[in-house]
C-alpha cells in the first residue's frame, strides 16, 4: 500500500464519518459543523486528483460561503429548534434500507464496469489545468454558455433570495 | 498515481448514498438541505474523477464541477431564505407536513 | 461567437436582457401602478414570440452543438411563451386583488420562461441540468409568493426541499452517463453509442439514465414521485400553479424526449417496462385520489397528475420504433391540449376564489350555471376536455394517444388509459353537476384580462379539435430527427 492510498483512505474516512455524522447528529449546529469537515475532506479528494483549482473553490466557495451560510441559519432559527424532541422520522429506517439498497447497487455496478480498476495516466506535460479551465469557461465553443447561464441563475436566485427574506411591509 | 478510479466512485456513491438517507430521515428541513449538499458533494467527486482519469486534457469534467458549486450556491441561497421566512412564521423549521415520504 | 451562434441564442438572450432590464425599469414604476410593469413583461414575451416565429422553420446548432434550434424547440418555445402570456395575463388583476403587486413576480416569471426555453434547445446535459435550475429556482420563489402566508410559503419550501432533492438525481445521473460515455453532449453520445463499443459500460449509461428519469418524474408529477405535487398546487398563488402546472409540466417532458429520444433510443427499449409501469401507475393513483378531493386546486392538482402519465404513455410507445415519430407528435400535441385546458381551467377557479383561499371549495362553484352562465359554460367545456369527450381537444389528443399506444403494441396500457378516463369522468362531471344542478350564490370576479383568457382558452379548446390535422402536422414537423 502507498502513501497516497493511505491517505485517500484516512481522506475517505474522514468525508464518510462527517457525512454519517451531518444526517446523524441531534444537535443541528453540530450537523452543520461537522459538513465542514465533510467538505473540507473533500477539497483534499481534489487536491489527490490535482484539480488545484476545484480544491481552491471547494475551500472558498463551498466551505467559506454555503457551510457558513448554514450556521447563519442554524443560529438564526436556534431558539425554537434547540434539540426538542424527535431528529429523525419514526420511519428513518425505511430511507436507512433505501440508502443501502442504492449504495449496494452502485457499488455492484462500478465493480461491474471495465476499467473501473484503471490508474490514472500521469497529467499531459505542460498542461496547466487553471488555464485549461479558464480558456474553457470563456470560449464559444466549450463553455461559455454554461457558464453565462449560471450567472443569470445567480441573479435569478439572488432576486428571490431578497424577495423572500426581506420584510414585508405588513410585517 | 496509484488509486484505482473504483475508489473514488464507491466513496461517491456511499456520501450520495448517506446524502439521500439524511434527506429522507431527518424532519428539520435544515438538515434536509444538509443531505442535498452532501449529495452534490458526491456528483462532484465523480465529475473531478472523472475528469482526471478519463482525458485530462479535456476539461468537461471540471467546467460541469464549476457549474454544480454555482448551482449548489444558488440553491443554498433561496432555500434557505424560504426557510427563515417560514421559520419567522411559525417558529420552526420542523417540517412534519414536508414527510417527503408520505404516500 | 459565430452567426450560427447568434441565430440559435437570439430568442433566449432577448428574453433574458428583457427581465434585466425589466428588473430595472420597474423601480421607477410607483407602486399601485404595476400595471406597466405587467404590460411590459407581456410586450416582453410577445417579442420573444415574434422572433421565434420569425425563425421558424430554420435549423441551427450553436457553442459547440450545446444549443439546438430546430422544429421541437420552435414549437415548445411558443408553447411556454403562450403559457408565459397568459400568466402574465391572469396574474395582473389576481396580484392586484389579494394584495400581492409587486414587480419581481414579472421577472422572475420571465426568468423561468428562459429556463424552459432553454430545456427545450439544449442538447448538451450540463445545458440541461442548468435549464432544469434556471426554470425551477423562480418557481420555488413564485410558490412561495404570497408569503406571509403560511401556505404559500409552505409550498414554496416543500417545492425547494424536493426539487433540489430530485436535482440531485438528475446531476448524479448525468455524471454516471458522462463517465461512460466521455461527453456531455447529446449528439457526442449517440455516437459513442452507435459505435456500440462501450460493453458493459452501458450498464452505467442505463443506471444514469435511469437516474435521471427518477428525477425528471418528480418536476412532471408522476407517481410515486407526486407527494408534493397537491400541497404545493394548493398553496401556491393560482396563477402560479397554473403557469408551473403547465410550463413545469412541458419542460420536463422537453428534456424527457430530447434526452432519451435523441441520445439514448436503444437505451428506451430498455427502460420501455420501467415507462411503462411509470405510467400505468400515474394515470391509476392520479385520477384515483382525485376522486375524493373536495378542494377544487387538490383536484385539478391530481388531474395534472393524472395527465402527466397520459403522456408519459406515448414514450413509452417510443421504446416500438414503428410508432417512434407519432409518439413524440402525440405527445406533443397532448401537451398543447393540456396546457390550453389547464390554463382555462384555472382561471375559472381563479375568478371564484377569495382572499385568505377562500372559495376554493368545489362546493362554492355551486349555482355558477345560473349566476354566471359564460363562466360555467367555459368550465364545462374545460372538464370535458379533460376527461376527453367531445366537443373538445381532450378528445382529439387522447385519440392520438391511444392510437399511438395501440398501434405501437401496447394495448393493455391503452386500456388502462380508457379506463381510467372513465373513472376521471366521475370527479370532472361532478363539477359540471354542482355548477347546473345545485344551489348556490358564487361571486364571480369579472376582471377583464382574467375573463379574457377564460373566453380565449375555452374557444382554443372547441376550435383547435376541428384542425386537429393542421396542429399534428406541425407536433409531427417538430419531431427531432
Amino acid at each position: 500500500m502507498t502513501a497516497e492510498q493511505i491517505l485517500f483512505l484516512l481522506t475517505g474516512a474522514l468525508i464518510l464519518g462527517s457525512a454519517l455524522m451531518v444526517v446523524a447528529t441531534r444537535k443541528l449546529l453540530h450537523a452543520a459543523l461537522w459538513l465542514v469537515a465533510a467538505l473540507f475532506g473533500v477539497a483534499i479528494l481534489y487536491a489527490i486528483l490535482q484539480a488545484s483549482f476545484l480544491a481552491v473553490v471547494q475551500v472558498v466557495v463551498y466551505i467559506g460561503a454555503i457551510a457558513i451560510l448554514f450556521i447563519f441559519a442554524v443560529m438564526l432559527t436556534r431558539r425554537e429548534m434547540r434539540d426538542q424532541g424527535q431528529q429523525t422520522r419514526t420511519n428513518w429506517w425505511i430511507a436507512a434500507l433505501l440508502g443501502l439498497l442504492i449504495l449496494a447497487g452502485l457499488v455492484f455496478l462500478i465493480l461491474a464496469v471495465p476499467g473501473a480498476d484503471r490508474l490514472p495516466a500521469a497529467l499531459p506535460e505542460g498542461l496547466d489545468t487553471v488555464r485549461a479551465l479558464g480558456n474553457a469557461l470563456v470560449s464559444p465553443e466549450a463553455y461559455v454558455l454554461p457558464f453565462e447561464v449560471a450567472s443569470v441563475l445567480l441573479l435569478a436566485a439572488l432576486v428571490g433570495a431578497v424577495y423572500i427574506a426581506s420584510v414585508g411591509k405588513k410585517d | 498515481m496509484s488509486i484505482p478510479l473504483s475508489w473514488y466512485l464507491i466513496l461517491a456513491a456511499a456520501l450520495f448514498a448517506i446524502g439521500l438517507f439524511g434527506v429522507l430521515s431527518r424532519r428539520n428541513a435544515i438538515a434536509i438541505l444538509l443531505g442535498v449538499e452532501l449529495m452534490l458533494n458526491a456528483v462532484n467527486i465523480n465529475l473531478a474523477a472523472f475528469w482526471r482519469y478519463l482525458d485530462p486534457a479535456q476539461m468537461a469534467g471540471q467546467a460541469f464541477a464549476v457549474i454544480v458549486f454555482a448551482v449548489a450556491a444558488a440553491e443554498v441561497a433561496v432555500g434557505l431564505a424560504l426557510i427563515i421566512s417560514v421559520y419567522r412564521r411559525r417558529k420552526t423549521v420542523v417540517a412534519d407536513e414536508i414527510d417527503l415520504m408520505k404516500w | 461567437m459565430t452567426q450560427s451562434d447568434l441565430i440559435t441564442i437570439l430568442p433566449l438572450l432577448a428574453l433574458v436582457v428583457w427581465a434585466c432590464a425589466l428588473l430595472l425599469v420597474d423601480l421607477f414604476i410607483p407602486k399601485g401602478r404595476k400595471g406597466w410593469t405587467a404590460l411590459l413583461a407581456a410586450a416582453g414575451l410577445a417579442l420573444t414570440m415574434g422572433l421565434t416565429l420569425a425563425q421558424a422553420g430554420r435549423e441551427a446548432s450553436g457553442f459547440g452543438g450545446m444549443l439546438r434550434l430546430d422544429g421541437f424547440s420552435t414549437f415548445l418555445n411558443v408553447l411556454f411563451l403562450g403559457s408565459g402570456l397568459l400568466g402574465v395575463a391572469v396574474a395582473y388583476g389576481y396580484l392586484k386583488r389579494m394584495d400581492l403587486e409587486r414587480g419581481e413576480f414579472y421577472s422572475l416569471l420571465l426568468f423561468s420562461i428562459t429556463g424552459m426555453m432553454l430545456m427545450a434547445q439544449a442538447a448538451d446535459l450540463i445545458v440541461i441540468f442548468l435549464a432544469l435550475e434556471l426554470l425551477s429556482i423562480p418557481l420555488y420563489v413564485l410558490a412561495a409568493f404570497a408569503r406571509p402566508r403560511a401556505d404559500s410559503e409552505e409550498a414554496g419550501l416543500k417545492y425547494f426541499l424536493l426539487g433540489a432533492f430530485s436535482t440531485g438525481f438528475v446531476v448524479y445521473g448525468i455524471t454516471l452517463v458522462f463517465g461512460a460515455t466521455g461527453t456531455t453532449s447529446l449528439a457526442k453520445i449517440v455516437e459513442v453509442l452507435a459505435a456500440g463499443s462501450l460493453g458493459t459500460g452501458s450498464l452505467l449509461l442505463t443506471i444514469g439514465a435511469a437516474l435521471i428519469l427518477v428525477g425528471f418524474s418528480f418536476k412532471v408529477a408522476a407517481v410515486p414521485f407526486h407527494m408534493w405535487t397537491p400541497d404545493v398546487y394548493q398553496g401556491a398563488p393560482t396563477p402560479v400553479t397554473a403557469f408551473m402546472s403547465v410550463g413545469a409540466k412541458a419542460a420536463g417532458f422537453a428534456a424527457l424526449m430530447r434526452i432519451f429520444v435523441m441520445a439514448f433510443p436503444s437505451l428506451s427499449a430498455d427502460l420501455t417496462p420501467v415507462l411503462w409501469a411509470l405510467a400505468a401507475l400515474t394515470m391509476f393513483i392520479g385520477n384515483i385520489i382525485a376522486i375524493s378531493q373536495t378542494n377544487i386546486k387538490r383536484m385539478l392538482a391530481y388531474s395534472s397528475i393524472a395527465h402527466a402519465g397520459y403522456i408519459l404513455m406515448a414514450l413509452v410507445a417510443y421504446g416500438n420504433p414503428a410508432v417512434a415519430a407519432d409518439s413524440v407528435a402525440s405527445a406533443l400535441f397532448y401537451l398543447v391540449a393540456y396546457a390550453v385546458t389547464s390554463f382555462g381551467a384555472w382561471s375559472v377557479v381563479m375568478s371564484l376564489e377569495k382572499p385568505d383561499a377562500k372559495g376554493l371549495e368545489i362546493n362554492d362553484f355551486a349555482g355558477l350555471g345560473r349566476r354566471n352562465p359564460l363562466l360555467a359554460a367555459a368550465m364545462t367545456i374545460f372538464m370535458l376536455s379533460f376527461t376527453g369527450m367531445p366537443p373538445t381537444l381532450g378528445l382529439v389528443g387522447k385519440f392520438f394517444l391511444f392510437r399511438t399506444a395501440i398501434e405501437g403494441g401496447f394495448i393493455g396500457l391503452a386500456i388502462i388509459g380508457v379506463l381510467t378516463s372513465l373513472i376521471s369522468a366521475y370527479y370532472y362531471l361532478r363539477v359540471v353537476v354542482t355548477m347546473y344542478m345545485r344551489e348556490g350564490e358564487p361571486q364571480a370576479e369579472g376582471e377583464y384580462w382574467l375573463t379574457f383568457t377564460t373566453v380565449v382558452t375555452a374557444l382554443a379548446t372547441v376550435v383547435l379539435q376541428f384542425l386537429p390535422a393542421a396542429l399534428f402536422a406541425l407536433a409531427a414537423g417538430a419531431v427531432l430527427k
